[in-house]
């Protein structure tokens, strides 16, 4: 049943166009998917032009987005990944910083951006700290709850070996929750991407969060529609290339 | 003094109303060179007893010694074989050993490391497997590879926990005369302690057979001497009068313990040590 299952996505995609074009026809202000076409295909087909500041090809603002989400990602991983196995080793770390994570974990992005800016002055390192410090926790939790779950059996080969503690870490830890960590680097990375949307359109950076506001104060609706388009896709990209990595781990 | 010592061990779990009993005055002496078996029922707390003994586990009350001095975390030059075979699947078969080989004898080259795993897997029959991971290997193969492991870093204690107990008939027959005859090839005189649930087994390996009670509150019986000389065949053994005697005598003692339809306290009356003559190592328990 191959065709089926090229087919019902297609007619799925296919639906929903059908429904944004319904709804552009009752409410003037939503362009329909033509009119978006028509006014976005400058950006879409020359997408690495760049013509201005804010004007640039669609590849460009993604790749200038990525590219801070690549960033503020790596810190916030390379911060969580050794913070979340010490607190799955150590159940008074632990229970000593739990209630901490628990009151960070559901700031939103948006909060953490003025102190951001107020630390560090400058947008770029603002933004950096924000994602960092937002998509952290899942890889954190993650860690944590693969330290936890790792089998008697495992630990009571690295007592019956008596290896070190570096040798236990290496060999036993870490390769042990490897899946729990790329599933916690998965949800991470979907948390950057939504933030990095937030803090561009709050600190007006070149990128897809800044060219959808300043196409929103430029009345071009049409582009927002673009910008959103764009942020779906390539989230929905970056979910899928981690889910493979992901999977290609469990199977081992 | 005996080589392995323990004395009036006593393990329960648990706490207050729920706790459970498992061992209770457990006491065993393994001379130097021994291979001594512990048969009884599944879930009596053997695998318990051998926890403690190897160094996994604290008792509650009691004592271990090894060589004379008291066990505090795992003897040296001891290995363990665990039922589960316990190897790491994120490694192959020959890494699996060389993590053993290469925590216990840290001075040697990489080279020398890796030529010990090879010889030690090719000695289990698994030279054509050695770069596989346990997930690509059957039962019978991975039981092997933790085998190798254990005899790689040249023991002179083994701690056995059902080595073979999740295995089939046929590879559990040929994997207890690999490990007989590895037992016997080793530079050292290698001590043994095997849990099991199959006489058959005992007898095949061990020179004392020790029966253990039904939990709560296990215990051990007195224990036979298995006077055949080694190394032996399960073929030979069918037919053995003093392989008749012992297993006879084992079979009949831990039939005392066979759970009966009614309630527990009946089965201490019943308990078989006066008519063997032969004291047994803890009395007066509950």
């Amino acid at each position: 049943m191959r065709w089926r299952r090229a087919l019902l996505p297609v007619s799925g995609i296919t639906l929903a166009v059908l429904a944004w074009w319904a709804t552009s026809v009752f409410v003037p202000e939503l362009p329909s998917p033509w009119e978006t076409w028509q006014e976005s295909k400058i950006y879409l087909l020359r997408p690495i032009e760049k013509r201005g500041e804010m004007d640039q090809g669609i590849a460009l603002f993604a790749y200038y987005s990525l590219m801070r989400v690549a960033k503020g990602f790596l810190l916030g991983i390379l911060i969580a990944t050794p913070l979340g196995l010490l607190l799955g080793m150590s159940s008074t770390l632990h229970r000593m910083f739990d209630p901490v994570m628990q009151v960070l974990r559901p700031i939103s992005p948006l909060a953490w951006l003025p102190l951001g800016l107020v630390l560090f002055q400058k947008s770029e390192p603002a933004a950096m700290f924000a994602i960092a410090i937002c998509s952290m926790w899942p890889t954190v939790i993650n860690a944590a709850a693969g330290v936890r779950a790792i089998p008697q059996d495992y630990w009571n080969v690295a007592k019956v070996l008596r290896l070190s503690r570096v040798t236990t870490f290496t060999k036993i830890v870490v390769p042990a929750t490897l899946p729990y960590l790329f599933t916690g680097y998965r949800l991470s990375l979907g948390i950057a991407w939504l933030v990095i949307v937030a803090s561009e359109m709050l600190t007006g950076t070149p990128g897809v969060g800044g060219f959808l506001w300043q196409e929103y104060n430029s009345l071009i609706y049409a582009h927002i529609l673009l910008a959103i388009l764009t942020i779906g896709v390539i989230g929905f990209a970056l979910d899928r290339l981690m889910s493979a990595a992901e999977s290609k781990l469990r199977a081992i | 003094m005996p080589f392995i010592e323990v004395s009036g061990v006593c393990k329960a779990f648990g706490a207050r109303a729920a706790r459970r009993h498992v061992l209770e005055e457990v006491t065993l002496a393994v001379e130097q060179g021994e291979f001594v078996s512990i048969v009884g029922f599944m879930g009596c707390g053997k695998s318990t007893f051998l926890n403690i003994v190897a160094g996994l586990l604290p008792a509650d009350a009691g004592h271990v010694r090894i060589r004379g001095e008291h066990v505090r975390g795992i003897a040296d030059g001891a290995a363990i074989v665990f039922q589960n075979y316990s190897l790491l699947p994120w490694f192959s078969a020959s890494e699996n050993v060389r993590l053993a080989v290469a925590a216990c004898f840290p001075a040697w080259s990489r080279a020398q490391q890796e030529d010990q795993s090879r010889r030690y897997l090719e000695m289990v029959g698994l030279a054509n497997a050695m770069h596989r991971r346990p997930s690509q290997l059957s039962g019978g193969m991975r039981q092997r590879v933790a085998i190798a492991r254990a005899f790689a870093t040249e023991p002179d204690i083994l701690f056995l926990d059902e080595p073979f107990g999740a295995l089939d008939a046929l590879t559990r027959a040929a994997l207890q005369e690999e490990l007989a005859q590895l037992c016997a090839a080793a530079h050292r005189p290698v001590t043994a302690i095997m849990i099991t649930n199959s006489v058959e087994e005992a007898l095949l390996l061990s020179d004392r057979i020790v029966p253990m009670t039904r939990g709560p509150a296990a215990t051990l019986g007195a224990s036979v001497g298995v006077g055949m000389p080694k190394p032996r065949t399960a073929a030979a053994l069918t037919r053995d009068r003093e392989a008749q005697r012992v297993r006879t005598h084992v079979v009949e003692w831990l039939a005392a313990y066979v759970q009966p339809a009614r309630k527990m306290p009946r089965l201490h009356a019943s308990k078989p040590h006066a008519e063997h003559g032969i004291g047994v190592l803890s009395e007066g328990e509950t």
